[in-house]
């Protein structure tokens, strides 16, 4: 959030260039005399000012070495809760407003609080929300109205604003070849008579209040489909409200104080800082019975994404069993608004300082944040690990509570992960139901301390080292043949579509049609069977069970699978060797699951839901599981695609990782 | 029935009573929130210990006379646990409501000041309640790695009340502090009901050196700097085996009550680098030859490191060196005391020559390295330089024994008739 200081403190150093100019004067007029005076005099006050500041650095220098934050203590004591940027007196803002083909700017009283002139960035219409008392920054957006479904996330932007709030839109590049109707009967009813009429290449800006009076409105039209309208600069003035106006009048309780304390500063979190009928920010879900996983740190792993970290609190603390005082939210960077999130959920939250760039940034966040939490809790064996893009399931802490027990106890295993790779809609079924996969999703899961402590910390990926953490943890030189352990519904949902390795079309293609577990207090099925051992005997249970599938069909097709529910049934793939996932590659293609590289496989075998039957697919010979294929069938072989399409698809791979 | 009792009271000065409704507010105060305290207050703790069987066996008898709390004094000193509460502010608003003034002293959070560029939320460290002429001084204990608590110092800011009590006379703040988790007893005296530490006099022998040093994290960051650290496979294989190593030693001489501290190579690699140093190969540690007990030999051995050397003897230069897993080795120094020095001994094997290795004195502090609560010189910085001179900081990799320290004296020949037994080498 951008800071801007109404009354800027006028800075001391006008003083020496004003004694300059009158000693380069009094030199000119040789008066000798008086100069020789004054140069004495000067000589004293110089002396004195220069031991005063000598003094004075000595004794800052002195507290520095105990006392170093002395400024920020104690702010219940000191009442340091008001309005950061008191304005006092102060009733009107100027407000300046630019918007050009290749820049975009506002100026509040003379301070920059927007400036966008970086080539190929930032295209559509800038909103920036000022709180109308207070003329603090609450909220900065940009819409790339240029392109679809855009307009639809600002129409959204703007219903949450509050009433009587002050916006300011600006237009860069192009912003009306994606904003529909609806959008621009929204920016209608906001007072502008433009919007209406906003066509390609216009340049546009326009300042009013929420419900309220328009401060301005400048537009400019382009005059040929190839150029752009001539830049508009719109200056105009603000009145501000008083703070009791700008506030609600909630109870006054401790909640409310920190939903005050957010509303105040922060926009775009909608029904939360509704007046008459605000969102609840304390959840209270039920307890979990014998929950063993309440004394497990929750490490919450974020960037600058508030309100993904907002959505992603919010599920956290309405998951049964959740233990709040265990909860650190880590932000990568000093970013406010996450903090401020952290902070109205009454959560604790540490900021650290960004280190090296993209992958190796967020692998050495995950590092300091791992390791700081295992400082904090030294008691704690285990750290589960969210990321700020998650939703997690009400009964997140219940499965875990059910299963955290084999991570003490079986040392063949390498985590337990609320995400399976191949848990789609159409492939996952049963919420009971758990596997051991060779893999390791991510995505929620829980981290044994002695792995950490003993494995991975002391060799960790030095920051000139340019990986991602996961897949690190994913070599074999990490993972060392152990497993993880995952449901077949995942208990964690991947919402996040802006970040370093995701974007639209990635996470469309990839995550949207993910299952999530909507069910409470979901009891697990045979847990103990996910032990070595125990698991060998269940998977030759079930592949004793299972039918075998008519191999002289198409596994594409649906009528590969026949139309029954609760059966068994397996398939055989060639797989020459461990690593040969020709076949299984394009199995999972043409299934629409995860196919950017081998997930949830154990021993060679996967396993998932294929019209509510359990469809197993083992591949031949590598598996040990070969031996119950029957000497009849021949495995299935697909054929990788042709050269030029695998070109297509390695940078459509590269695209998605690069965003 | 506190009514009663303070009709007892009444026959007290003023100032008596005044403590004693204190600290009975108070502990309403904090019951009324449901949070655990528990009284650490050196003096009534004294008090208390010399009743204690008295105190243990009647719970809830009441109290003919006030004997610990009407002691006129300017503060009571109680414990909190910073886990067992939810910072709620609650307890502020309450606690104003009844007429308490309060201070909150917060700084950093040291359990984050090792970490690279972390910064957390400042912590309270310690609280101080006043209601008229008498204060509790409330001090927060924190987990730490290495199954201690620890409280910080207590340190005023420039703007804070430097008269809101008498900081000076305070029992806890001085320096932080590293004390073991302690069983609590709750106990009736003077008619009030209160959490102490269950045996008092252990708490109070605890307390009297319980003087913490943090690593010098800052420092460390800068020696990183200058000379990076080493990342290589063997560094950390190294690193594992010794802290596994010195977490097998310490348990082994916590059984035994051995009091140790980090010495040499290991002590440099705390004080300069807060890590083990990964070319050091070996672990050492010293012992005051006061502590020497004879099943430190068995202890280790029963813990599966075989005994490798034996030099000297107790009465002059002895050291033991125990094999720990894969060749690193486990040295531990005795530390014989004299008027104004301390030394250790060396012996070479092959010559039968012996050495001394000089020190000034020292006291000990614990801190916390590789999650480990240990002792290291409090006076650290001249045992280091006494030991690797004032290059202390520069990295060295070939060292020898015999000749690179800073403070070895040659110290003449066993006499060979001595050799069998000075000389153990197994």
């Amino acid at each position: 959030m951008d800071e801007w200081k109404p009354n800027p403190a006028v800075k001391p150093h006008k003083k020496r260039s004003w004694y300059l100019a009158w000693k380069y004067k009094l030199m000119n007029q040789r008066a000798l005399r008086k100069l020789c005076q004054t140069g004495a005099v000067l000589f004293l006050l110089v002396t004195v000012i220069v031991n005063i500041k000598l003094i004075l650095d000595t004794r800052r220098a002195a507290y520095e070495e105990e006392e170093e934050s002395a400024q920020d203590y104690d702010d219940e004591m000191l009442n340091v809760e008001a309005p950061r940027h008191p304005v006092n007196n102060k009733k009107v803002l100027d407000v300046e407003v630019y918007s050009s083909r290749s820049k975009v700017y506002v100026a509040v009283d003379g301070t920059t609080v927007l400036e966008d002139e970086a080539r190929e960035q930032g295209r559509g219409i800038h909103v920036i929300v000022l709180n109308q008392a207070t003329g603090h920054v609450m909220a900065k957006r940009v819409f790339d109205t240029y392109s679809p479904h855009e307009d639809e996330a600002m129409v959204l932007f703007l219903n949450m604003v509050a009433r009587g709030r002050i916006l300011i839109f600006t237009i860069k590049d192009e912003g009306s070849f994606h904003l529909k109707e609806t959008a621009k009967n929204v920016l209608k009813s906001l007072g502008s008579q433009v919007a209406p009429f906003l066509s390609w290449r216009d340049m546009w800006t326009f300042v009013g209040k929420k419900g309220g009076e328009v401060y301005g409105e400048k537009h400019a039209k382009s005059p040929a489909l190839s150029t752009w309208g001539d830049p508009v600069l719109l200056k105009t003035e603000v009145h501000l409200t008083s703070v009791e106006d700008a506030e609600c009048h909630w109870p006054d309780t401790e909640l409310n104080r920190r939903r005050k304390r957010f509303c105040s500063k922060v926009e775009g979190y909608g029904s939360v800082c509704s007046c008459k009928d605000p969102t609840p920010i304390e959840f209270n879900p039920d307890p979990l019975k014998d929950n063993k996983v309440f004394d497990v740190p929750v490490a919450v792993i974020a960037g600058n994404r508030p309100n993904y970290l907002y959505r992603m609190l919010r599920s956290l603390l309405s998951a049964q069993g959740v233990n709040p005082q265990m909860i650190t939210v880590f932000i990568d960077g000093y970013y406010e608004e996450p903090m401020d999130v952290v902070e109205l959920f009454g959560l604790s939250g540490i900021q650290h300082t960004p280190i090296s760039i993209k992958n190796a940034r967020v692998s050495q966040h995950y590092k300091a944040s791992l390791t700081a939490t295992f400082n904090l809790f030294p008691d704690a064996k285990f750290a589960v690990v969210l990321e700020e893009d998650l939703d997690i399931s009400v009964d997140f802490f219940s499965f875990l509570s059910q299963s955290i027990h084999l991570l003490e106890e079986d040392e063949s295993l390498y985590c337990i992960s609320a995400w399976n790779d191949q848990g789609y809609e159409h492939t996952a079924e049963d919420p009971s139901l758990l596997y051991r996969v060779e893999t390791m999703p991510g995505l929620g899961w829980v981290l044994r301390k002695s792995l950490y402590k003993d494995e991975l910390e002391p060799k960790w990926p030095t920051p000139e080292k340019l990986w991602d953490w996961d897949m690190w943890m994913r070599m074999p030189e990490q993972r060392k043949g152990r497993e993880c352990i995952i449901p077949d519904i995942s208990r964690s949902y991947h919402f996040g579509i802006v970040g370093l390795n995701m974007n639209g079309y990635f996470h469309e293609a990839y995550f949207k049609k993910h299952k999530f577990n909507t069910v409470p207090n979901v009891q697990l099925k045979n847990v103990e069977s996910l032990r070595k051992d125990n698991y060998e005997t269940e998977i030759h249970r079930l592949l004793g069970e299972a039918e075998v599938l008519d191999h002289s069909k198409n596994p594409c097709e649906d009528s590969f699978v026949p139309d029954t529910e609760g059966k068994v049934y397996v398939m055989f793939i060639r797989m020459e060797q461990e690593a040969d996932f020709t076949t299984w590659t394009q199995l999972a293609k043409c299934l629409h699951i995860w196919d950017l590289d081998v997930r949830g496989n154990h021993k060679g075998l996967w396993r998932l839901f294929r019209k509510k039957n359990h469809f197993l697919v083992v591949g031949v010979p590598a598996s040990p599981y070969s031996s119950k294929k029957p000497s009849s069938v021949t495995p299935i072989y697909m054929e990788p695609p042709a050269k030029e399409e695998g070109a297509v698809a390695v940078p459509a791979v590269a695209a998605a990782e690069q965003t | 029935n506190g009514a009663a009792f303070s009709k007892v009271r009444g026959s007290q000065s003023g100032q008596e009573s005044t403590r004693w409704h204190v600290v009975r507010k108070f502990l309403g105060l904090i019951s009324s929130h449901n949070i655990p305290v528990y009284l650490i207050d050196p003096l009534i703790l004294g008090l208390v210990d010399k009743d204690i069987e008295q105190i243990r066996s009647s719970p809830d008898g009441p109290s003919p006379e006030c004997k610990y709390f009407c002691t006129p004094r300017d503060f009571t000193t109680f414990a909190l646990l910073d886990k067992t509460w939810k910072h709620e502010m609650g307890l502020f608003r309450t606690a104003e409501k009844m007429g308490f003034q309060w201070l909150k002293i917060i700084n950093k959070d040291p359990r984050l000041d090792g970490m690279d560029d972390l910064s957390g939320m400042e912590i309270p460290l310690h609280y101080i309640f006043k209601l008229a002429s008498h204060a509790i001084h409330l001090v927060v204990f924190y987990e730490r790695s290495g199954n201690f608590l620890w409280h910080g110092p207590l340190r005023l800011k420039q703007h804070m009340d430097r008269k809101f009590v008498p900081f000076r006379k305070l029992h806890f703040g001085r320096y932080p502090g590293a004390y073991e988790k302690p069983e609590l007893l709750l106990v009736s005296i003077d008619d009030l009901k209160v959490q102490i530490p269950k045996n008092p006099s252990s708490f109070l022998e605890e307390m009297s050196h319980s003087r913490f040093l943090e690593c010098r994290y800052r420092e460390a960051r800068a020696f990183f700097q200058l000379y990076p650290d080493d990342a290589s496979l063997d560094a950390v294989e190294f690193r594992k085996k010794a802290k596994s190593l010195l977490h097998l030693a310490a348990l082994t001489l916590n059984n035994l009550g051995v009091k140790f501290w980090l010495s040499s190579g290991t002590c440099l690699g705390w004080y300069r680098q807060c890590n083990v140093i990964p070319h050091s190969k070996d672990v050492d540690l010293g012992i005051f030859i006061r502590d020497y007990k004879a099943d430190i030999i068995p202890a280790f051995q029963n813990a599966g490191l075989p005994l490798k050397h034996k030099f000297g003897k107790v009465e002059d230069s002895l050291e033991l060196s125990f094999q720990g897993e894969d060749d690193v080795k486990l040295d531990i120094f005795f530390f014989y005391e004299e008027d104004d020095h301390v030394w250790n001994g060396g012996t070479q094997a092959k010559s039968g020559k012996k050495f001394k290795y000089l020190f000034p004195k020292f006291t000990l502090c614990w801190t916390e390295f590789v999650e480990l609560k240990v002792h290291v010189p409090c006076e650290t910085l001249q045992y280091v330089e006494a030991n690797y001179g004032p290059e202390w900081k520069v990295p060295v990799k070939t060292w020898d024994w015999k000749s690179s320290p800073f403070n070895v004296q040659d110290n003449g020949d066993w006499p060979i008739d001595e050799w069998d037994n000075v000389i153990q080498i197994y």
